[in-house]
């Protein structure tokens, strides 16, 4: 039995609109604490990149230094990526996380 | 060392500084360029766990760092041709220009992290009331840690008037072009901050 022409395209609208609609899981940017790089730079760097404020930069670079380890910023790939290099640039030691489903 | 800093219309100047501060701040360029693995590996880190994505970003990302990290010593590698001797002192002066401070920063930073992995450093060697035994070799890589984080502090003046990256074009940060603020004599006066 063949299905008819319709069919198949309401079967096929229905995968694309599940296909879009799944939820992308976001990249977690990470930096790691060093022992070497200053806890004002770390600051500053995280002003200059993110444009945040000095205290949210301030309370990120604590967290770094404290826990070892902190996520800075999460989001899509693409920008997640764009601010890891940026980060790298000033080398401050960064890796990217998917974040856990 | 009787550093001291001061500010000019648009920049900074350094002075007091001894033969070992010149080499250490001639030798910059050099640890930052230093092909050496252990400094190969902290200045251009792993970035993703998985193979895969980790080769497209060292295929792609990293190119983009190494010519960042190029073009950022040719402005160091300029402004130290301008060290100038005192007259009758023995000692010298360099004067740092605004928009050379994040060229500075970032590459300080690089030749910091340089000394300590090329000297096989541990975070105990930083630790002031600690009983670590140093070689001769280390203590004066700490020597030149320090040094070359107070010229960042100094450079790091007054962080309110911090421009953002959000307000440049291009996708790395280029290194120039930023104003530092500057008020009429954020001099350089003390202990170096902790490392984070």
């Amino acid at each position: 039995m063949t299905r008819s022409p319709r069919a198949a395209t309401q079967e096929k609208t229905k995968t694309e609109t599940r296909t879009q609609t799944a939820p992308a899981r976001p990249w977690n940017v990470i930096v790691h604490d060093d022992p070497v790089t200053l806890m004002g730079y770390v600051t500053r760097v995280f002003m200059q990149v993110f444009g945040y404020a000095e205290a949210k930069a301030r309370k990120l670079m604590l967290e770094v230094h404290r826990e070892g380890r902190s996520l800075v910023w999460s989001g899509g790939r693409e920008q997640a990526e764009v601010y890891t290099q940026k980060l790298q640039a000033h080398h401050l030691l960064t890796t990217l996380e998917q974040a856990d489903a | 060392m009787n550093m001291w800093a001061a500010r000019a219309d648009d920049g900074y100047v350094l002075g007091g500084l001894t033969k070992q501060c010149v080499d250490t701040l001639r030798g910059v360029p050099m640890l930052v360029e230093s092909n050496d693995s252990r400094v190969r590996e902290r200045l251009l880190p792993d970035t993703y766990d998985g193979a895969e994505d980790e080769e497209q970003w060292r295929e792609h990302a990293t190119p983009e760092l190494e010519r960042l990290f190029m073009s950022r010593l040719q402005i160091v590698r300029k402004d130290l041709a301008s060290l100038r001797q005192i007259e009758d002192a023995d000692s010298w002066a360099i004067y740092l220009p605004d928009t050379h401070v994040n060229a500075w920063l970032a590459s300080l930073n690089a030749a910091r992290l340089s000394l300590y992995a090329l000297n096989d450093l541990e975070p105990k060697h930083f630790e002031r009331d600690g009983d670590v035994k140093c070689t001769q070799k280390q203590m004066e890589a700490l020597w030149r840690i320090q040094f070359l984080a107070e010229i960042q502090c100094v450079l790091m003046g007054d962080i309110d008037d911090l421009e953002t990256d959000e307000d440049e074009d291009d996708g790395v940060d280029s290194g120039e072009g930023e104003a530092e603020a500057g008020g009429d004599d954020p001099l350089y006066d003390g202990p170096i901050p902790p490392v984070s």
